[in-house]
């Protein structure tokens, strides 16, 4: 029992007799953090200095492009935020509220998701009319600001997504002390939870050689009832569009660990490209957990801006480029992961001179199972993918 | 000289050269394309109908020149022209003015106006053309500020009285009391411009002094206060009183800010039913303002055939006799310096000077430099008494009076005055509830909101807009129609409704200290305010247009000779010079008040900020305290010290009542007025005073 811990319960100040969980080694670090947070602000205000937290920041300005790991890292850049700063004083107070929230969790032993989180802090200040948090979408970056200031994973923190992304396929894994086959799952398959760390997941069994990753559950069905895998023997997985951390990491461990392969099947569109991208070498915002999402090894299977072309789509699959996707497309072509390679450059130049983007789904156009049956078989028998 | 053509029409020879050339030049178009066509008229029958057009056969064709062109203006501007002569003799002969103003509702549309002064009185023989002949007075050949200049006003309130109703003018005059005061009934004789005395035989009567006289008075339908000296003139008009915007109420409110030595006793139509009271507008001060001096054309003013008119008046003079005395500013050093440049002896005689040399006269005249008129024909209001007056009349928080020097234009001297007040609730806040519920059966305003935004100064369709849906009464609804319920409603609607957002500047004008209260659109004061960036002294405003915010402004012009627009004096003509002095005096005040609101604004501000922090710092505390057991309450205190500390200048400039203390008193300069705003306070004050008198 850590000492911390016990001393709380002797104290017991708040009056909840809530009840001290056995701490892991993790959350005994992670308490320490965040108590050392709290006790920054109390010696400021004490020597009557503005508080402040330290924030690494996440934005493209602070990341690198690590060309030997083929990853994107975390820069050292910090945003100071101060409570005597008008603009800064309500996230200031958000910030150590999730804090405080955190704490409170992790000493009972219990996970919430992000909105429960949200939940738990949201009340009115008092005196007041204001809200110390109007909706979720003003807590959930005051969460990542936490992680990455206490350097401390989402998990750690006690907090999860909401599930998002399924999973089907010849695997076999324990889920919290449940066996599971990922063959047997029925239509929907496996949901892939937002915590996949190995306290929580473990491998089994794996028969597959390789992993396609498809961008959303409309196509991931499609393969599904096509029993894609089974004909080809290989996981499939979706991520509901731009894949939550659990996916990530599900595959990236999938990948590490099982030593399968990942191709991805993603939409024609500057949005396919940029998932494709946050797969592989990891995204601008979570940068600082790359290390344990990023797969650099991740292919591009499709679509391709050729394929209009290639495989005769009628014309009113199209969708024209609006001026948003054009400029998001430059963009990404001058991201540095993107910026020296001659195939992805040639890609994203012709879907612009195209004008218009495709959507995997425009691939029934042709026939219901035209992407199961020829599409994605060809693309791998050709060994065609962008990389 | 050369001879010119008369006015009877004996052309010069020159003038006939030119005529045979123009028909010569006629005629041949004439027989270039159609036959001779007969003439429908001959010189000698179109001349059997040309004749003379009185003065007043022309103003009473169009007396909209003169300000009557609707029944509502007419009644206004008969009370205004006897107020402005009341006040203007007064002034002159150095009494403290006190004025009487009474309006009784005769019949439908048809309005009784009595107007009386404290003044000198007039003298008998001098009543009739005074009170019954256009274009006749003491005001128009001196250069001197006064309120009237033409002559024109009382005499054509009196004309359009009889035009309309058909009953003379009634006119009192006491000069001393010794003697007697006479009475007279006018009527003007439009054909001829001259007054036509009705009663007493063409010759008026003596009014004896005591109760036959009084009796006397009484028989006659007019009232007299008794006085040692002094005039009233009782005119019957078909009028429309109305109140709010333009009205009569308005104007006397106007004046009693401009003239804060007068006193006003004011009856409305409502007060003659029993229903109002007189209402009393008391001077804030018995200083007479400074009387102003006449003075003598300045050179730069002139004309050529003026000064060609001038020439030929002058008795037999040396040129430099001539410059020296019909002109200011021109000293024999002057004159000659003029006469050198324009190549005349200085001893030239003027009967002498013919068109050519005038000519060149007057070129010298324009090159020489001469300087600005003497000022003291003008008499300003000052800043104190500005300030004085604003105060008195208009309820606000800031107040500011800049007087410019005086400036020239046309040779004619003139001066600006700008006061003005910021803050304070609007007419729209302030109005009881009875009162609303009058203006609302009164007003010929269609809508509700029609209603709302023309009886109230500064409240533009968007705040009514706001009114009236705080309500919760239709937009459209007529006024008229209101229940009682929806009065209640409206009244309330209107106190509770923050106005200052959408409410526009108020712009009081004046010249001469006479309020002007139409055509403020084609007025110079009005397009150089909207010209004025407010924006950078802390209003908001759109481009060219009135700023908004609670801002009254008060604009004075005073000059020898005011450049009205028209006769009916409404607005004042966009001359550069003048445009340049209310441009700088504009500036003057706006600079002030952007100062003022500049720091109301920073305390205001830092206030918020310390508020903010404030919000927040209970919640850091108690989540730290969650976290590592820290001291809630101790964290808090101490997190409090710094905050006090960061917003430290929002402490300084407020006492513990939260009032702002002025420490930088020299900030602003002279001629500021600073009042701590009336909240509640105000009220429990009042209501300490009702508990000593109780007890």
């Amino acid at each position: 029992m850590a000492k911390k811990a016990r001393k709380a319960a002797a104290q017991g100040t708040n009056g909840s007799a809530k009840k001290a969980a056995a701490l892991t080694a993790r959350d005994k670090k992670t308490l320490k953090d965040l108590i050392g947070l709290a006790d920054r602000i109390v010696d400021d205000a004490q020597k009557k200095r503005d508080p402040y937290i330290d924030i690494p920041t996440r934005a493209l300005s602070n990341v690198r492009y690590n060309k030997t790991r083929r990853r994107i890292e975390m820069g050292s850049n910090k945003n100071r935020r101060q409570l005597f700063n008008l603009s800064q004083a309500k996230s200031y107070m958000q910030t150590v509220l999730v804090a405080s929230g955190c704490k409170q969790l992790i000493e009972q032993g219990k996970t919430t998701s992000i909105r429960g989180l949200y939940y738990l802090l949201k009340h009115t200040i008092e005196g007041t009319r204001e809200e110390t948090f109007d909706d979720q979408a003003e807590c959930d970056p005051v969460i990542e600001d936490v992680e990455v200031g206490l350097n401390s994973l989402r998990e750690e923190l006690h907090v999860y997504a909401s599930n998002r992304g399924n999973l089907v396929g010849p695997l076999t894994l324990v889920d919290s002390g449940d066996e599971i086959d990922c063959s047997r799952m029925g239509s929907a398959g496996y949901s892939i939870p937002s915590i996949v760390e190995q306290d929580v997941i473990e491998f089994k069994k794996c028969t597959a050689k390789f992993i396609l990753h498809v961008e959303k559950d409309t196509v991931w069905r499609r393969f599904s009832e096509d029993k894609f895998w089974q004909k080809h023997n290989c996981i499939l997985t979706h991520g509901g569009g731009q894949p939550p951390r659990g996916v990530r990491r599900m595959l990236n461990r999938l990948h590490n660990e099982l030593k399968l392969p990942i191709y991805c099947l993603l939409d024609n569109d500057p949005w396919g490209y940029y998932i494709y991208s946050v797969i592989k070498q990891g995204s601008i915002n979570l940068a600082y957990e790359s290390e344990r999402m990023a797969i650099p090894d991740a292919k591009f299977l499709g679509l391709r801006s050729r394929d209009y072309e290639r495989c005769g789509l009628s014309p009113s699959v199209k969708i024209n480029l609006n001026e948003q996707d054009i400029k998001r497309a430059k963009q990404i072509a001058s991201y540095p992961w993107f910026e020296h390679k001659k195939a992805w450059q040639k890609e994203i130049e012709q879907m612009l001179s195209n004008g218009f983007k495709l959507e995997v789904e425009s691939l029934i156009s042709k026939d219901i199972s035209y992407v199961t049956e020829t599409y994605t078989p060809a693309r791998l028998a050709d060994g065609e993918w962008l990389d | 000289m050369a001879k010119r053509p008369s006015k009877n029409g004996q052309a010069a020879e020159l003038d006939d050269e030119l005529l045979e050339k123009d028909e010569a030049a006629a005629s041949a178009g004439q027989n270039g394309d159609a036959p001779r066509r007969k003439r429908r008229a001959t010189a000698h029958s179109m001349a059997a109908s040309q004749r003379d057009i009185s003065v007043s056969e022309f103003f009473a064709k169009n007396r909209h020149l003169l300000g009557f062109d609707n029944p509502r203006k007419a009644l206004l501007t008969t009370i205004k022209e006897a107020v402005d002569n009341s006040l203007d003799a007064c002034e002159e002969a150095g009494i403290l003015p006190e004025i009487w103003v009474h309006i009784e509702q005769t019949g439908t549309n048809r309005y009784k106006v009595g107007v009386q002064d404290n003044g000198p009185g007039i003298l008998k023989k001098q009543i009739p053309l005074i009170f019954g002949k256009l274009l006749y007075g003491s005001k128009f050949h001196r250069l001197r500020m006064s309120r009237g200049q033409q002559g024109i006003g009382i005499s054509a309130a009196g004309m359009y009285g009889v035009l309309t109703t058909g009953k003379p003018v009634k006119i009192i005059s006491k000069v001393s009391r010794r003697k007697p005061a006479h009475y007279y009934e006018i009527k003007i004789d439009t054909k001829k411009n001259l007054p036509e005395i009705l009663n007493g035989g063409g010759d008026g009567v003596d009014i004896p002094p005591g109760e036959a006289g009084s009796k006397y008075i009484q028989k006659h339908g007019i009232e007299w206060i008794e006085l040692d000296h002094g005039t009233r003139v009782t005119i019957e008009l078909d009028g429309r009183f109305h109140r709010g915007r333009g009205s009569v109420d308005d104007y006397l409110e106007q004046t009693a800010i401009a003239n804060p030595h007068v006193t006003l006793h004011y009856l409305d139509p409502e007060s003659g039913t029993g229903q109002g009271e007189e209402r009393v507008y008391e001077r804030s001060t018995t200083r007479l303002p400074r009387e102003p001096k006449e003075i003598k054309p300045h050179p730069y003013g002139i004309e050529l055939g003026m000064l060609v008119t001038m020439l030929q008046d002058a008795k037999a003079m040396t040129l430099s006799q001539f410059l020296t005395s019909s002109f200011s500013r021109v000293s024999p050093s002057v004159a000659s310096r003029i006469c050198e440049t324009a190549g005349l002896s200085t001893r030239a005689n003027t009967t002498k000077i013919g068109r050519n040399e005038a000519d060149k006269l007057f070129q010298a005249i324009m090159q020489t430099k001469i300087g600005a008129p003497a000022t003291d024909c003008i008499s300003p209001i000052g800043e104190e008494l500005l300030l004085k007056g604003l105060h008195h009349v208009v309820p606000g928080e800031f107040y500011i009076a800049s007087t410019r020097p005086p400036a020239v234009y046309r040779g004619n001297p003139f001066l600006i005055e700008v006061a003005l007040a910021y803050g304070g609730m609007s007419s729209a806040n302030r109005v009881p509830l009875d009162v609303l519920g009058e203006l609302l059966a009164e007003s010929d305003a269609r809508t509700l909101r029609q209603f709302l935004s023309s009886t109230f100064y500064g409240l533009g369709s968007e705040a009514a807009d706001k009114i009236i849906k705080e309500a919760g009464i239709g937009p459209r609804t007529s006024p008229g129609k209101l229940k009682p319920a929806e009065i209640a409603r409206l009244h309330e609607a209107m106190r509770s409704v923050n106005l200052e957002a959408g409410q526009t500047m108020n712009v009081l004008r004046y010249a001469n200290r006479v309020p002007l209260q139409f055509q403020h659109g084609a007025c110079a004061i009005t397009q150089m305010v909207m010209q004025t960036n407010w924006r950078s002294y802390g209003l908001t405003q759109s481009r060219g247009q009135l700023p908004t915010g609670p801002v009254t402004i008060m604009v004075h012009v005073a000059s020898v000779w005011v450049p009205f627009t028209s006769e009916s004096k409404e607005a004042i003509a966009s001359y550069p010079e003048i445009q340049k002095e209310l441009r700088l005096a504009l500036q003057s005040v706006g600079r002030k008040l952007g100062m003022y609101l500049r720091r109301r604004l920073k305390v205001k501000q830092e206030g918020e900020r310390r508020n903010i922090f404030l919000r927040y710092l209970g919640e850091v505390a108690g989540a730290v305290s969650e976290i590592n057991r820290a001291d809630r309450k101790k964290l808090y205190d101490q997190l409090l010290l710094v905050a006090k500390r960061k917003t430290a200048s929002a402490d300084l400039k407020l006492d513990e009542r939260g009032k702002v203390v002025d420490e930088e008193p020299t900030d602003f300069g002279d001629n500021v007025l600073i009042v701590e705003q009336k909240s509640d306070f105000g009220i429990r004050n009042s209501e300490a005073k009702n508990g000593q008198k109780g007890s």
